[in-house]
């Protein structure tokens, strides 16, 4: 982070704490999209998403004068929101993807055209969500953040406030799990490791060359 | 495994986002508005707490007590007796090292702290104590009131003259209902009243010969126990009256095997075992300063039982940039710093800056205070990286979380220390608190 960037961090918490309206919706704007996206990475398509980001932000507002400028704001505010994310996985008895799964008795096919690999891969996340499902919270946030939103350990480990060894640990124990779940799940399998030169996402707006 | 940038993120649309950001902003102005509303059932707590406290109130003063009103009943006594040696007791809000041949009863009346002495000398080390009840050394008929220094009290055999000293701050000195303000560099004396500490031989007095004794003395017969040990200062010491070592809620320390809890800060204190829950009042956990930062410089306390000693230790010897010296006492010295703050920029407003934090930690154990001194600075010099005390700003900030415990915050600090500095043993050290559990 720049200094430039932290100064300005500083004087717009500092506007925040005074109540000013424009502030909190500017520190919003600011970092809504990041924390949506991590929300998103941790708990995957999720009904109460909404509630959610809004739950993370009030959070942040709520405890604002707890910033001790030691960390950058965002990855401050990322902090709550993972802690928010925890809690919601907690009180949820980490049964959080409620969405029907594709139907395991059509056989897939992989040799087949874009769209119905993107159909496939959308399939893939889905099932790779059930598998998170039967994680601990605290071992879904440390691989999600580390292997879904691309995070380091490090990073990850500071952000659930915990240590890189404890992190890598938990990354490791999903990560066998997931790949216990794939070996009986080729749909699954087929999205953790493609066996296509392309890795085709499922995002519709963009084509497959 | 490769799932970094395969999982999109599905918008929100911009109505959904705009009704969020709406309920935020209300949310923020109303938090902002009431920032530190504690939920409803800590108020049952605070009431029930409350009662308690006047049921002991009311209890004690019916009991015929002749305290005075702050002394609770629950009170825990610590009894110490020193025989050959000298001691260091740290109670948390104070560190009391005591000279051979002294005793003293430590007792927590209503969140104040009442040192009784029976005879000897003691030398306290005390943070300012806010709007904390007072901290009082009681010598006889006098009263010692702290507001947050360094001072001695000696009452030699128990039957004689009191001399306080003081050696930073001030206290109150209260003796048949007159008072006497007592300020650094100053002694006050039951027969002759205040002076120059010079004019009665520095801060070590006539009974600095006797303080590296050795010599063993017989233990002297004690008053018979009155009625509570929490409050008596002429009650039994453990060491030389064994019979009367029950004494209800409080602890007895015995200061020929000394506890463990004095142990660390002083080499003369022989091993030994104190009884759990001997630490008193807010005293910290695992041996280091309170939260609070309401202390004298006790973070070379260590506590055998902390599992992370070693890696105390290992800050304890990191080298702390020393502050800048201005040739005065710390209290003084800060009002320095800030004089050169407010009239200078730069290298010189940071290395004041820092100073502050220095002092506070390392002279006047204020360790709060110095975390918001550091929080200044970082905010301050947001390009601190071009003055020569950043880094060792943000060293100081680990050590004074870190002594106090190893928890997130401390990692936290020492995470960002290790990631802009590299190649120093501290930073070897910083990484290590970082992947400790």
């Amino acid at each position: 982070m720049t200094a430039a960037a932290y100064v300005e961090d500083v004087l717009l918490v500092d506007r925040c704490l005074t109540g000013e309206p424009a502030a909190t919706r500017e520190l919003f704007r600011r970092h809504r999209a990041r924390v949506h996206a991590c929300l998103f990475r941790v708990l995957g398509t999720n009904r109460d998403m909404d509630d959610l980001l809004q739950e993370a932000f009030l959070q942040v507002f709520q405890s604002l004068r707890g910033w001790r400028a030691e960390a950058s704001l965002a990855t401050w505010v990322d902090r709550v929101s993972v802690r928010v994310a925890y809690r919601y996985l907690s009180q949820r008895g980490r049964r959080v993807q409620t969405e029907v799964l594709v139907d395991d008795e059509a056989a897939p096919s992989f040799e087949v055209g874009p769209g119905a690999r993107r159909q496939l891969a959308r399939d893939g996340v889905k099932r790779l969500y059930a598998v998170l499902d039967e994680l601990s919270p605290a071992a879904r946030l440390a691989f999600t953040l580390h292997e879904i939103d691309g995070r380091t350990l490090a990073e990850t480990a500071s952000l659930v406030g915990s240590t890189v060894t404890a992190t890598k640990l938990r990354v490791w124990r999903a990560r066998n799990k997931i790949e216990a779940a794939a070996a009986n799940d080729p749909v699954l399998s087929e999205f953790l490791e493609p066996r296509g030169a392309d890795v085709i996402p499922f995002d519709d707006s963009k084509e497959a060359p | 495994m490769k799932l970094v940038g395969r999982i999109p993120v599905e918008p929100l649309d911009d109505e959904r986002m705009t009704n969020i950001e709406r309920r935020i902003v209300a949310g923020a102005a109303d938090a902002a508005v009431r920032p530190a509303q504690a939920p409803r059932r800590h108020v049952g707590f605070a009431m029930a707490a409350l009662a308690a406290l006047i049921t002991g109130v009311i209890g004690w003063q019916l009991g015929g007590g002749t305290e005075p009103a702050t002394v609770a009943g629950d009170s825990l006594p610590i009894k110490i007796n020193t025989e050959a040696e000298r001691a260091t007791l740290d109670i948390g809000d104070a560190v009391i090292q005591s000279d051979p041949d002294t005793a003293f009863v430590v007792t927590r009346p209503a969140g104040g702290v009442l040192v009784a002495m029976t005879r000897g000398k003691v030398e306290l080390e005390v943070g300012k104590r806010g709007d904390r009840a007072a901290l009082v050394v009681r010598a006889g008929d006098t009263d010692v009131i702290v507001v947050g220094t360094h001072f001695s009290v000696d009452y030699g055999d128990g039957t004689g003259e009191v001399d306080v000293r003081v050696t930073e701050g001030v206290v109150k000195v209260v003796r048949q209902q007159q008072e006497v303000r007592v300020a650094a560099g100053q002694a006050w004396q039951s027969r002759r009243g205040r002076l120059a500490l010079a004019d009665v031989g520095g801060p070590d007095g006539p009974r600095a010969a006797t303080q590296a004794g050795t010599e063993l003395r017989a233990p002297r017969p004690q008053p018979a126990d009155t009625t509570d040990g929490a409050t008596d200062p002429t009650g039994p010491v453990a060491a030389i009256a064994p019979a009367n070592t029950q004494r209800g809620s409080g602890f007895e320390i015995d200061m020929t095997t000394a506890p463990d809890l004095l142990h660390g800060r002083t080499s003369q204190v022989p091993d030994g075992r104190v009884p759990s829950g001997a630490r008193t009042g807010s005293g910290s956990s695992n041996g280091a300063t309170s939260g609070s930062g309401a202390m004298g410089p006790r973070t070379v306390t260590e506590d055998p039982k902390d599992p992370m000693r070693d890696i105390k230790k290992l800050i304890r010897g990191q080298h702390v940039e020393p502050a800048l010296d201005v040739g005065k006492i710390a209290a003084q010295a800060i009002g320095e710093y800030h004089t050169i703050i407010r009239e200078q920029d730069g290298e010189a407003e940071s290395r004041a800056f820092y100073s502050i934090a220095v002092t506070q930690h390392l002279q006047l154990g204020r360790n709060a205070d110095a975390l918001n001194t550091l929080d200044g600075y970082f905010r301050r010099f947001a390009q601190g990286k071009r003055y020569s005390d950043y880094q060792p700003a943000l060293w100081l900030r680990v050590r004074v979380l870190c002594l106090q415990k190893i928890d997130d915050r401390c990692r936290a600090a020492a995470y960002r220390y290790s990631h802009e500095v590299s190649g120093t043993p501290a930073a070897a050290i910083a990484e290590r608190i970082t992947l400790t559990e």
